[in-house]
């Protein structure tokens, strides 16, 4: 069993800072590093993967730092975000290099057993050119696989896979990870890593926002207050109904925008039909304001 | 490893388009060459010719052009699309990459730009082959200084072949012929001192003696190896947005 450690961790380009002093540690199962795009998710998982230095802190696989030691690599298998992947090769030739290159013992079988385990072998005789993305994706982790890596680090491994190709791919982290192996994936889809991971860190602007069960955060994510925009055809009439309701913590009126808050989300979309009946106004719009995950990381970091 | 790393190399570095091209500058030299016995010359200038043509357009023209495009590509390609992510990823010493790539570019080159070097010799002497032989051994030591200088500066510029060029164009072409005291870091001085002491013929005189030119190659070719292994050591791959 291994596991990777991060300790005060932060790295900048230039005057950016893209990982701000971010601590965890990541032991057997599956982990889902989840954050809006651009919060710092790749330069964490490379720096894990040893391919970037981390301007401050300590990045280790077990004993060993990442950045600038090769040999850590016969523990880690790496799936990258980015597509590009040997055009000239089939999927194959590419599985069966990675192989080579790991010093795998049996590259052949190593190399069968891989492409079996994305499910592949139909196209594995096929140039990577040509591939789809999801195919390219699969191919890329039957390589990272080849070596049977004890942590498997993967960047959005479920970019461009139909409904069938994820579930395919879920079923064999969760296998992998039951053999007691270290797995972290990232992701800025909230269900992908909700269906698949019990612990799940957030990183939202490169700073750990939360850490933990992953039904924990997601509370958090669902408690928090949602502020709703409302039209109808006498907003003044159904603010003042709404306020009666014990569910508004606030209306706002400005500029002839309608504007509700509520901490609980379910209630109030149910209550603000009747409400409406009750003024008798009509009610032509109800939306939620903030819906958007980065306004749900931004408020976990606002905490 | 090894052989995986080389046949990986290869296969990236003789891609269809690239070895098109690299075989038709090569073969202009053959072409050259033909054209000249066809004009049916006097045999007496035709050592001289040939050695010129071999001097100036082989090792002045036709090395330096195929080391820049091989030389910047053979890791450099693979930095830029960003399948080198591939190669980092396993427990491969840096050195071994660096130096296989290395030996495979320069081979690449030798086979490109010495062979038809050689085939033009003897077709421009019009059957002998100490002269054709001469500048190939010439070509091939060039090859391999020109290919780990030129490999060296993928790793350390994006833009090394505008650079690379511009070095052959401006610092080989014209430079170290207006100032005699530069020639001394043109790698093409050091290869034509080399094709000058094996042919022997004075057709070309270098400017260089063979031995220094020797010496200072191989310690070039030391140096650039070393920083191409120093900054493979300390690549940094960012990923794409996050």
């Amino acid at each position: 069993m291994s596991q990777i450690t991060l300790r005060e961790v932060s790295r900048w380009y230039g005057n950016v800072v893209a990982v701000n002093d971010v601590s965890f540690e990541v032991g057997a199962g599956i982990t889902g590093l989840l954050g809006p795009n651009g919060a710092g998710k790749t330069t964490l998982l490379h720096m894990m993967a040893g391919f970037l230095a981390p301007s401050a802190g300590d990045v280790r696989i077990d004993d060993s730092p990442t950045w600038r030691h090769p040999e850590v690599y016969r523990r880690i298998g790496f799936v990258p975000e980015r597509e590009a992947v040997h055009p000239f090769l089939t999927g194959r030739q590419f599985v069966h290099s990675s192989a080579r290159l790991q010093g795998v013992k049996d590259p052949v079988a190593a190399t069968e057993r891989a492409i079996e385990m994305v499910d592949l072998r139909e196209a594995s005789g096929r140039a990577i050119g040509g591939y789809s993305k999801g195919m390219r994706q699969r191919v890329k982790v039957a390589a990272s696989l080849v070596h049977d890596p004890e942590v498997l680090i993967l960047d959005e491994p479920f970019n461009g896979m139909d409904p069938r190709q994820r579930l395919h791919m879920m079923d064999l982290l969760r296998s992998m990870a039951a053999e007691g192996r270290t797995i972290l994936f990232s992701s800025h889809i909230l269900e992908e890593v909700e269906r698949l991971s019990d612990r799940v860190l957030v990183v939202v602007a490169g700073r750990l926002a939360a850490s933990g069960d992953f039904r924990r955060i997601r509370r958090l994510m669902t408690d928090r207050p949602h502020t709703f925009s409302v039209r109808s055809s006498d907003d003044r009439l159904l603010a003042r109904e709404l306020l009666a309701s014990p569910e508004v913590q606030a209306v706002e009126l400005h500029d002839g925008a309608l504007t509700v808050r509520t901490g609980d989300y379910g209630q109030l979309t149910r209550a603000v039909g009747p409400a409406a009946q009750r003024a008798g106004v009509s009610l032509l719009e109800l939306r939620p304001a903030d819906e958007s995950l980065e306004s749900v990381f931004s408020y976990l970091v606002h905490r | 490893m090894t052989a995986a790393l080389l046949s990986l190399t290869l296969r990236g570095l003789l891609n269809r388009r690239r070895t098109l091209l690299l075989g038709l500058i090569g073969a202009l030299i053959l072409l050259v060459a033909v054209i000249y016995r066809l004009s049916g010359p006097a045999e007496a200038e035709a050592s001289t010719f040939t050695g010129r043509l071999l001097a100036d357009f082989g090792l002045g023209v036709l090395l330096p052009l195929v080391a820049v495009i091989v030389g910047t590509a053979a890791i450099g390609s693979e930095l830029d699309d960003g399948t080198i992510l591939y190669l980092l990823a396993k427990p491969i010493p840096r050195m071994l990459i660096v130096a296989i790539k290395l030996l495979v570019a320069a081979g690449v080159v030798t086979v490109l730009v010495a062979l038809p070097i050689l085939l033009a010799g003897i077709i421009g002497t019009g059957g002998s082959a100490s002269l054709g032989l001469a500048y190939a051994v010439a070509a091939a030591f060039g090859a391999l200084e020109y290919t780990a200088v030129f490999l060296a500066l993928s790793l350390v510029t994006s833009r090394a072949l505008v650079i690379g060029l511009a070095y052959v164009v401006v610092w080989e072409g014209v430079v170290a012929g207006l100032f005699a005291g530069t020639r001394i870091f043109s790698v093409r001085q050091h290869a034509l001192a080399v094709g000058d002491a094996l042919a022997g013929d004075g057709a070309v005189t270098a400017e260089l003696a063979a031995g220094s030119a020797l010496l200072i190659g191989f310690a070039v070719t030391l140096l650039a190896f070393g920083l191409a292994v120093r900054r493979l050591e300390r690549v940094e791959l960012r990923g794409d947005s996050n």
